[in-house]
């Protein structure tokens, strides 16, 4: 017992100088500020990007579970088609082109040939239509694929129920796994796929840790030409802090989170090599008003709502700037070569304009009273709440602004913050006064209006529903939206928008606020060839679909 | 014996007690898993894809009392089910791959901790009022009431960033494939030092002074006085007679904090990205991972039963008195 505590206490001075060397090994064990491990060395390089939202890694690579691994379904499976939102195009991938039917009904792809998986099996029509169908199994959707045929190897022919033309993006972006090896699983949706066969261009998993993994190339992609990278390497952070300070120290390639004042922060530190770009090719943030309330069943309450509402501050002070304020077409930067420029010019309500405001709520009846609140038709003291999600600093600063421009019209909003998970629930039972939402960002805007205006998905307050929260149908609408899918001519299509773009402006079914930007910053320093604003071949997000085109794209840098 | 065999069995029915709150407590919250998933990130699905999904992962409700026994036969044979937020993973894997990390940065900080702590209470209760006494336990314990966020994030800043000295994030360097060699050690090390460093700072107070304050007790009894009188050298009444009897509610403190290791330290994996399973766990309850949650919890519960009944062990040998009773 006595040497024990003699043990014990000359245990902790050695304790201290085991320490206490460790410190000094480490400054030379790990390089300060660097990336480790042969990198720009003779083989090339990896690039590193890091995940913000997932804490550690788990080998799922799985792409029909919705927590696979990153770049499951960038960068080792593919697609057949790449829409672009930031250029407006759309890439031929795995499919070199594709016929729609005269009638609307059915979509034929020819693949491309000698597309061979990771494995060296060639890839073939029957991987598409298994596909399909594991999804439409696993996870729902596609209910208006009538069936699936194969004539022959590199052609894959769809019939539809009924005409519907954004079929072509839902197919087309869909990933395609090999069939012979998932149609030998018996429950698709439990496998972990922990080693992935794909046709991408980095598919081997090499070094899977929890806090990184890499992904090597991909021995038979069908461009090889383009894996001018060494491989990906994907590293683990517990949220955006830990992954914005590794890209400002230089540690990481490519990363998509949001980084306040990113000019100072992190261009300024390393000018020559770091860009950013936030196009506002994201999803419309709106304000929607739950028109299930007598309040806001009033499109003239709406309107005035929103010309009360100063979009530059929101924009500038809530989104330090990186957003555009929205017009009367609600439309985001992702629909631009749909945008109906005649909607835009008689603009009237998404400006700040307090009078304008104050008469239109005068005109509906709500009144100012003796102390300047304004009330009801029934008299009552007009005031809501406005819900958003705590964890979104962003919108909360947004809906603070819109509370704050709402006094000068005499309205009194509080700004109600819980949990994402309770707001959302509120959102789907219909149990909310007005709150702060994100909207649908298809390739074609059916989706978009179809969820702000169509019937398809209004169910009654206490029904849960997962799109058009604020409960607002319209009969034109609907009209022209049936009219959308069921025709193919271009021209004709440009005009049901057009027509769509008029009704929403019309109607005001919810308050639009802002283009939400698509996050992206990189550094030259390992690599080049980067989507810029002269150059939108793609956005900078790494986990859309068109980050298989920036993989393809870059380059090392000398 | 008798004595070990009652506790054992007192043991097994506090672990069956909690395994069965263990169940019910995630099922009385309100919500649903597959909503909460896809609201937290944003996903836009249609109503059947919703019921796919929830299908697939086994929550679309069912009698509670078949699931119960169900259950508590799964645990028997160590199935806990696939995890939700982390669907199809296998709940053991998730918590399989992250623990090792955990326990390393658990148990290194606990020790060190301890070590250091019981020492310095020591040595201050030795020389009352002395130089050390005055000064170090109020100003550990100031530390140690900082926000522990604020203290990592500023460790972070001044040794990180500024001073360049220690690696800012990760347990290893990336690239390294880990291995039992001299190298891949010293990177882990290296990768400790912030994490472990600031979680030392923060519990060395609390260690300091309960320490103190039983050596204090201890001091003022009959045994020393007559050590003391029979001529014993100071350093070894302190060492052998004095801390010997005031350590042993340290002794219980510590196995309680070895139990608790196994939760994670979730500020610390957030600042220093450091893998483990405390950022899972918050995942997992805000994401009403039912099956990762239990999972989660009976880790706990068990280590920390575990680590209780150990203790209860080492007690037997230290404390001659707890023989008889």
């Amino acid at each position: 017992m006595i040497i024990k505590y003699l043990r014990s206490a000359h245990l902790a001075v050695a304790a201290t100088a085991v320490v206490g060397t460790l410190a000094l090994s480490g400054c030379v064990a790990s390089n300060p500020g660097g990336t480790e491990g042969g990198n720009g060395s003779a083989s090339a390089a990896f690039l590193t990007i890091p995940r913000e939202d997932m804490g550690t890694f788990s080998r799922n690579f799985n792409p029909f579970s919705p927590n696979a691994a990153p770049m499951t379904g960038q960068s080792i499976y593919e697609s057949m088609l790449v829409y672009n939102p930031a250029g407006g195009d759309t890439v031929p991938w795995l499919a070199t082109d594709w016929k729609v039917g005269k009638d609307g009904k059915s979509l034929t792809f020819n693949l491309r040939e000698n597309v061979k998986f990771s494995d060296g099996t060639p890839l073939t029509s029957k991987d598409v239509k298994l596909s399909v169908e594991l999804q439409k199994k696993l996870l729902g959707g596609y209910d208006y694929v009538q069936s699936i045929k194969t004539p022959d190897e590199s052609t894959v022919e769809f019939t539809f129920k009924k005409a519907f033309t954004p079929a072509l993006y839902e197919l087309g972006q869909q990933v395609i796994v090999p069939a012979h090896i998932w149609s030998k699983f018996k429950k698709p949706g439990n496998e972990e796929n922990p080693k992935p066969v794909g046709t991408g261009p980095y598919t081997e998993v090499a070094n899977f840790q929890a806090q990184s993994f890499e992904l090597g190339k991909n021995p038979n992609y069908w461009q090889a030409d383009k894996q001018k990278l060494g491989g990906i390497r994907m590293l683990a952070f517990a949220g955006n802090d830990g992954a914005n300070l590794a890209a400002i120290s230089g540690d990481v390639d490519w990363t998509q989170t949001y980084m306040p004042d990113i000019q100072s922060t992190y261009v300024a530190k390393d000018p020559e090599h770091r860009h950013f770009w936030f196009p506002t090719t994201g999803a419309e943030i709106n304000w929607q008003l739950n028109t299930t309330k007598k309040d806001f069943s009033d499109v003239r309450v709406r309107k005035a709502l929103s010309m009360a509402v100063d979009r530059e501050q929101v924009t500038k002070v809530g989104m330090s700037g990186y957003a555009k304020p929205a017009d009367c077409t609600g439309l985001s930067g992702n629909y631009d070569k749909w945008r109906d420029a005649a909607v835009v010019e008689k603009c009237d309500w998404t400006k700040r304009d307090v009078e304008g405001a104050k008469k239109l709520l005068d005109e509906a009846g709500y009144k100012e009273n003796a102390k300047g609140q304004r009330t009801t038709p029934s008299g009552k003291a007009f005031t809501f709440d406005i819900s958003v999600g705590s964890s979104s600093t962003d919108w909360l600063s947004v809906a603070n602004i819109i509370a704050q421009n709402l006094q000068d019209v005499g309205i009194k909003a509080t700004v109600d913050s819980p949990d994402w998970a309770s707001v959302t629930a509120g959102y789907e039972t219909g149990e909310f006064d007005t709150g702060i939402v994100w909207t649908a960002n298809a390739p074609t805007p059916y989706q978009y209006y179809l969820n702000l205006m169509g019937s398809q998905n209004v169910k009654p307050v206490g029904k849960q529903t997962f799109d058009n929260y604020h409960r607002f149908s319209d009969k034109k609408a609907d009209e022209l939206l049936s009219k959308f899918v069921s025709t193919s001519d271009e021209g004709e299509q440009k005009q049901v928008v057009n027509d769509l773009q008029a009704r929403y402006s019309e109607l005001a079914p919810v308050v639009p606020l802002f283009a939400g930007p698509e996050w992206g910053a990189y550094t030259t320093e390992h690599f080049v060839g980067w989507p810029t604003e002269e150059n939108p071949y793609a956005t900078l997000s790494n986990r859309a679909p068109t980050t298989v085109l920036v993989l393809t794209s870059l380059e090392p840098a000398n | 014996m008798s004595f070990l065999l009652r506790r054992l069995g007192f043991y097994l029915l506090a672990f069956w007690a909690s395994i069965t709150l263990n169940f019910l407590l995630p099922r009385l919250m309100p919500g649903d898993p597959v909503t909460r998933m896809l609201s937290r990130s944003q996903q836009r699905l249609e109503p059947q894809q919703v019921e796919a999904l929830r299908t697939m992962m086994g929550v679309d409700g069912g009698p509670i009392i078949p699931e119960y026994f169900a259950y508590l036969g799964r645990i028997l044979t160590g199935d806990f089910g696939m995890s939700i937020s982390r669907f199809p993973t296998p709940v053991s894997e998730v918590i399989a791959s992250q623990l090792p990390w955990t326990l390393l940065l658990g148990l290194t900080s606990l020790i060190i901790a301890v070590i250091l702590g019981n020492l310095l209470g020591i040595l201050a209760a030795w020389r009352r009022g002395g130089f050390l006494d005055s000064v170090a336990p109020p100003l550990l314990v100031f530390i140690g009431s900082f926000p522990y966020f604020w203290l990592a994030m500023g460790a972070l800043y001044i040794f990180g960033i500024n001073m360049g000295v220690a690696p800012m994030s990760h347990a290893f360097s990336v690239g390294l494939v880990p291995g039992f060699n001299l190298v891949f050690i010293l990177d882990v090390a290296a990768h400790l030092i912030l994490p472990a460093l600031t979680i030392v700072l923060v519990s060395l107070g609390g260690w300091m002074l309960g320490m103190r304050n039983t050596m204090i007790a201890t001091n003022s009894e009959d045994y020393i006085l007559m050590a003391e009188a029979k001529g014993l050298r100071p350093h070894r009444i302190m060492l052998n007679y004095a801390a010997r009897n005031a350590m042993l509610p340290s002794v219980t403190s510590m196995g309680m904090s070895i139990g608790f290791i196994v939760g994670g330290a979730l500020l610390t994996e957030v600042v220093f990205a450091y893998p483990g399973v405390g950022y899972q766990l918050l995942g997992a309850v805000q994401g009403l991972d039912y099956p990762l949650m239990q999972g989660m919890f009976l880790t706990i519960t068990a280590a920390v039963l575990i680590a209780n009944f150990l203790v209860d062990l080492v007690y037997v040998r230290l404390d001659p008195r707890v023989r008889k009773g």
